[in-house]
């Protein structure tokens, strides 16, 4: 198992490396970084300084290096607009993010996987044919084009819920809407076919066998076993969706990083846009190496193997 | 990575489901043990830990919130860097104070200074400062710090102002002298309204604490004290008690920065603000709409305009006067002004605002699509061109959209460019710009203090100036007879209109919404000003 | 969004809506919308990038206060959505098919490259390409967006950059197992060159992957223009894209208008759902072995 481990950890480690020199070259392909690494509307005095302060004459790879070890101590840069580290900014919004993140995860699960079991269950008939037309919906509609309606449907018409903002449990329930729409068809896909995947598995056919009823085989027997690999899908989703929420965030002013994303964007602010890249990608190695290595210590079998 | 794992479960004969975030596989699940499921779990749950709730902000008793259009940068907490723009003194006066500053019904209204006198050879201004005035911090305001607060101010129109004065003197804590080189009837404009140098500061604490650090904890002498600031988020400012106009009524005051105008309307709407900075357009008819919010629109004393900078450049269409007039011609400032402030804004054809001293009225703007499609013909571009890039402070956006729509239907094709307003104003006076500016100034001051920043040579966003402009300008600086200065001036904005350096829209209306928790807002007290003030004055309903 | 890319839109195991028929309303659907772009300029009734300030915000015709000028109503610069919504088609078509093709193209070539040559040239490239499948599409697009400015040409290079991995993973797999198949031995044997085999005997059998692929990227791609239009990093103003539409009329939105917002998402959907569906059925009909995609 250490070996194992060793490997994914190698082979992340190589990942960052790769992100942050993808990253790195990105910025640089213009020809003249400076006019993204420098405040929106600096003089040449500021250019100028700039330039010197990255070492923007270097040769590169001097240059990858100090931007490696900079990334390495925490500094991300400083952002033009709120004059603050970058990475403070983007520690400070990432719990909102996360909030909704879950929220919409609550959601997808607790409408994904009761259909999926049921579609599953009633394979072509009704109610597999009505997940169709979900999974189907699921997919085409646009996170924030559905935000954009329900707020016209329960913000402007109905007058319900709040439009925008956050501080409140009413806040929060349009935005993890939008954002969980999606993933619910995508669980609800997963647990279908897991759940058919155990239905006609050895295992079950022998609970059949003994003369269990079949409510009893679904509940206690294939339910749970299904439920592994949408439960694992779901952890990776809950970071996916916490990098993937800016046009939610955006349509909601939710004060996560998703908006930080678009502030950045839209007030010119490079520094943020960079960071919010570079951790983004770099959140999703961490969490791919942690469930890798969670499997190493809870599957026997590649422990044993090494 | 995926292939590894792959390998690894296929050669077991098993098939585990692969938990790449990049695929969705459907292979079924083998039973596996509650053991596991449990470390899931468990994963899950370290996942969530520490996730805590965004804040809550229920409105306090004492307290009134803002809903603000831009984000408050640091730099206008400091008087010493006003850059020629009016939004630093929504936070100006709340937290400091002047020797003398526009008051409701007195543009020149004695605040630190209980008065002043000019000496008969015009060449001395002396102001007696009012006793017993503390800053926040509770060093007495003195004459040093007069004195300091002027030789640090580096901000807009701070040369010229500069220039003209020869020493400045502190003969005893409570007198403070101006020595000029030249008499300069403008003296009192400059110090007092078109620079921040007569918002004083202490001198003490700034050398303690150094520019930066003063921008972190910021102290003043005005009705209310720093308590703190969030980037981007919120700017918190408690009353301060001992201020000698009076006692604020309100004990603390919020500012939220919400750029989104929807956004800020819910939150006026919800009652999580109290009073909306600029809603425009056809949110502002929802306002007039709703039970319980006022409307209140001012006319401020920001013309609007585009400015062409590069008609200086003979290479370049603008270069043209016709072309200028003809983008000027173009734009439906009527129907514009209908559909984006209510008909409030003045429609106007000089970037001088028309309560200001020495103002020329010029001929009203005209809207001729046709006859601009012709002069642009005549210039040499019968089709219209690409006009490259037209620069905008973020909050004009829906202003500038309908501009470019207009100069669209003549054939003048431009891309928008929305800056956020520090960084619009800092690339502006840099002379970052080219082709089309849409700006605009809310500063106060006279005709002669715009014309220097804006028209002449040497001025902040002038990014190229006419000799015979010049010349005319030096000439009346120095001249004694008011009379004859006051015709130099008019005829120096008749000379900027007739060339069309800039295309004056209008006066903007500047529409803020109260909501029923206030009494007193403080919107439309000052003639001119966009904002609530004088902050001491605000009060809340049944206060 | 990077699940986006690798979703399936239906389990294979059981029926699709249209697995034997051929999925008519989608194609004639996607049909209608490429003539549209086609031939906007004859069918928009007024030029979608300018308008009347004075007809700003008229509702459908079938409203109150709605004409038959303005079918489908006006915005907040009086232009008519009817003819955006068309000229929109156009750059939605345009933008997706190109970035779709892009990708493809760039993703089918390093996929046949390094499933062919293995190697070190395998591992560099399949190193890349995990590596920017961990980069979130949409935060990596907008991050390129920054960086070059947008522009329809930069989107759909853009686009391009971000999805080819999608293609050269599975191309990739798919020539690995082509690589063991009689007729590739009998090549190498027969003395042709690597480049050759790649190019006769590879690529005409990845094709149908690759443009199952591409139709199920189209929807991807085209949600992505629309998000990054949504946020203003896509296709400039005042061209219309649906995207951008979609911005535009939040504010409208909010006072009512619903029209701003409801009819060019409802655009997007169309496209999107009969992409995925036209997908789907290519999916089935052109290489079942694709089923485990």
């Amino acid at each position: 198992m250490a070996r194992y481990i060793a490997q994914r950890l190698g082979y992340s480690l190589l990942s960052l490396f790769l992100l942050s020199l993808t990253i790195f070259l990105f910025v640089r392909v213009t020809g003249d970084p400076t006019t993204l690494l420098v405040e929106p509307g600096a003089s040449q005095a500021d250019i100028d300084a700039i330039r010197e302060q990255f070492g923007l004459d270097r040769p590169i790879w001097v240059q990858y290096w100090s931007f490696v070890a900079s990334l390495l101590q925490g500094d991300f840069g400083q952002s033009f607009y709120y004059r603050t580290p970058v990475l403070e900014l983007y520690i400070s919004r990432l719990p909102n993010s996360l909030l909704l993140a879950l929220a919409a995860m609550a959601f997808s699960l607790l409408i994904g996987i009761p259909s999926g079991i049921l579609a599953a269950v009633r394979v072509n008939r009704f109610w597999d044919r009505a997940g169709k037309v979900f999974s189907l919906l699921g997919l085409s509609l646009p996170s924030f084009w559905v935000g954009l309606v329900l707020i016209l449907f329960f913000s402007v018409y109905l007058e319900w819920l709040p439009s925008s903002g956050s501080g409140t449990v009413w806040h929060l329930l349009m935005p993890a809407f939008a954002l969980g729409w999606y993933f619910a068809a995508a669980h609800m896909r997963l647990t279908r076919s897991s759940m058919l995947d155990v239905l006609g598995s050895e295992y079950i056919k022998l609970a059949r066998l003994k003369g269990l009823p079949e409510s009893l085989v679904i509940a206690k027997h294939a339910f749970k076993n299904a439920l592994i690999p949408v439960l694992t899908l779901a952890g990776i989703n809950l970071v996916i969706m916490v990098n993937v929420a800016v046009v939610v965030e955006t349509v909601f002013a939710w004060p996560g990083i998703g908006r930080l994303l678009y502030e950045g964007i839209t007030f010119r602010d490079f520094p943020v846009v960079q960071a919010i890249v570079l951790l983004g990608g770099a959140m999703i190695v961490v969490v791919n190496l942690l469930i890798d290595i969670l499997y190493a210590v809870i599957d026997p079998r590649i422990r044993l193997e090494g | 990575m995926t292939r590894n794992r792959h390998t690894t479960r296929k050669s077991l004969g098993l098939r585990l489901p692969s938990i790449s975030c990049r695929e969705t596989r459907e292979r079924g699940g083998v039973p596996i043990g509650a053991t596991r499921r449990h470390v899931l779990a468990l994963a899950a749950l370290a996942l969530i830990a520490g996730a805590p709730g965004p804040a809550s902000a229920a409105p306090a008793d004492d307290q009134l919130t803002w809903g603000v259009h831009v984000s408050l940068a640091p730099t206008w907490f400091d008087p010493a860097e006003m850059s020629g723009i009016i939004t630093p003194y929504m936070i100006y006066y709340a937290l400091h104070d002047a020797l003398v500053k526009p008051m409701p019904g007195k543009p020149l209204a004695p605040s630190l200074a209980e008065s002043w006198s000019l000496s008969d050879d015009g060449l001395t201004y002396e102001f007696v400062l009012r006793k017993g005035i503390k800053f926040h911090n509770g060093e007495a305001v003195t004459s040093e710090d007069v004195k300091f607060s002027f030789e640090r101010y580096r901000g807009s129109s701070s040369k010229p102002l500069k220039d003209h004065v020869a020493a400045v003197e502190t003969p005893d804590p409570q007198h403070v002298r101006f020595k000029l080189k030249a008499p300069w009837p403008d003296f009192l404009t400059f110090y007092t309204s078109a620079t921040g140098a007569a918002w004083i500061v202490p001198k003490k604490y700034v050398e303690q604490v150094g520019d930066e650090g003063f921008k972190k904890a910021p102290v003043g002498a005005g009705p209310y004290k720093f308590a703190s600031f969030t980037p981007g988020v919120e700017l918190t400012l408690e009353a301060y008690d001992q201020y000698w106009r009076k006692k604020p009524s309100v004990k603390r005051l919020v500012f939220k920065v919400i750029p989104d105008e929807s956004t800020r309307l819910a939150a006026l709407k919800r009652g999580e603000i109290d009073i909306a900075y600029s809603i425009r357009g056809e949110l502002a008819e929802e306002i007039e709409r709703t039970k319980g919010l006022t409307l209140k629109p001012t006319v401020i004393q920001a013309p609007f305009w585009l400015y062409f900078a590069d008609q200086w450049d003979a290479k370049s269409p603008w270069h043209d006067p016709r072309v200028r007039l003809a983008a000027s011609l173009a734009i439906d400032r009527k129907s514009i002004n209908q559909a984006l402030t209510l008909g409030h804004s003045r429609l106007t054809g000089s970037i001088i605002p028309d309560n200001f001293e020495y103002y020329w009225q010029p001929p009203a703007p005209v809207y001729d699509p046709a006859r601009a499609k012709k002069l642009l013909a005549e210039a040499g571009h019968p089709g219209g061109f690409d006009a490259g890039e037209y620069y905008c402070d973020t909050s004009y956006s829906n202003v500038a959209e309908t501009v470019i729509n207009n100069l669209q239907e003549i054939g003048i094709r431009a891309k928008l460019r929305p800056l956020e307003r520090a960084a619009f104003f800092k690339g502006y006076s840099e002379k970052s710009y080219k082709n089309i500016i849409q700006g605009a100034s809310g500063a106060f001051g006279n005709a002669a203090t715009r014309l220097q920043a804006f028209v002449v040579k040497g001025g902040t966003y002038a990014y190229g100036s006419y000799p015979d402009i010049d010349a005319l300008f030096d000439q009346q600086a120095a001249e004694l007879d008011l009379k004859k200065r006051e015709a130099m001036l008019l005829k120096i904005q008749q000379l900027v209109q007739e060339r069309t350096i800039y295309a004056s829209i209008w006066q903007l209306a500047f529409i803020n919404a109260a909501g029923p928790r206030v009494a007193e807002s403080g919107l439309g007290l000052i003639a001119g000003h966009a904002y609530s003030a004088p902050y001491e004055d605000v009060t809340l309903a049944g206060k | 969004m990077v699940m986006r890319s690798e979703a399936i839109p239906l389990p294979s195991r059981a029926g699709i809506v249209r697995i034997e028929g051929f999925p008519l309303i989608p194609v004639l659907i996607l049909a209608g919308i490429a003539f549209v772009a086609i031939f906007a300029e004859l069918l928009a009734p007024h030029d979608p990038e300018v308008g009347k300030l004075v007809a700003r915000f008229h509702p459908p015709a079938w409203q109150a206060g709605g004409s038959m000028d303005h079918l489908l109503g006006t915005d907040h610069l009086g232009r008519d959505v009817l003819s955006r919504l068309i000229f929109g088609a156009r750059v939605s078509m345009v933008v997706g098919f190109t970035a779709v093709i892009v990708a493809g193209v760039i993703g089918t070539t390093l996929g046949i490259v390094s499933g062919y040559l293995g190697g070190w040239v395998d591992q560099v490239i399949m190193r890349v390409t995990d590596t920017w499948l961990a980069l979130p599409a949409l935060t990596f697009a907008i991050f390129l967006a920054a960086i070059v400015g947008p522009s329809e040409m930069n989107i759909v290079i853009i686009l391009g950059l971000v999805y080819w991995t999608r293609y050269a993973r599975v191309i990739r797999g798919e020539v690995l197992s082509l690589k063991e198949r009689e007729f590739v031995r009998l090549a190498i044997v027969a003395g042709c060159s690597k480049r050759t085999i790649m190019r006769r005997h590879i690529l005409p059998n990845v094709l149908n992957s690759a443009i199952v692929l591409g139709t199920l990227m189209l929807g991807v791609v085209i949600v992505t223009e629309a998000a990054l239009s949504f946020l203003g990093v896509g296709v400039p103003p005042p061209k219309p894209a649906w995207g951008l539409m979609l911005a535009d009329g939040k504010k409208g939105m909010m006072v009512g208008y619903w029209w701003l917002t409801v009819l060019p998402g409802v655009c997007i959907m169309l496209m999107v759902l009969s992409a995925n569906l036209l997908g789907d059925w290519l999916r089935v009909k052109l290489d079942p072995q694709l089923r485990q995609l």
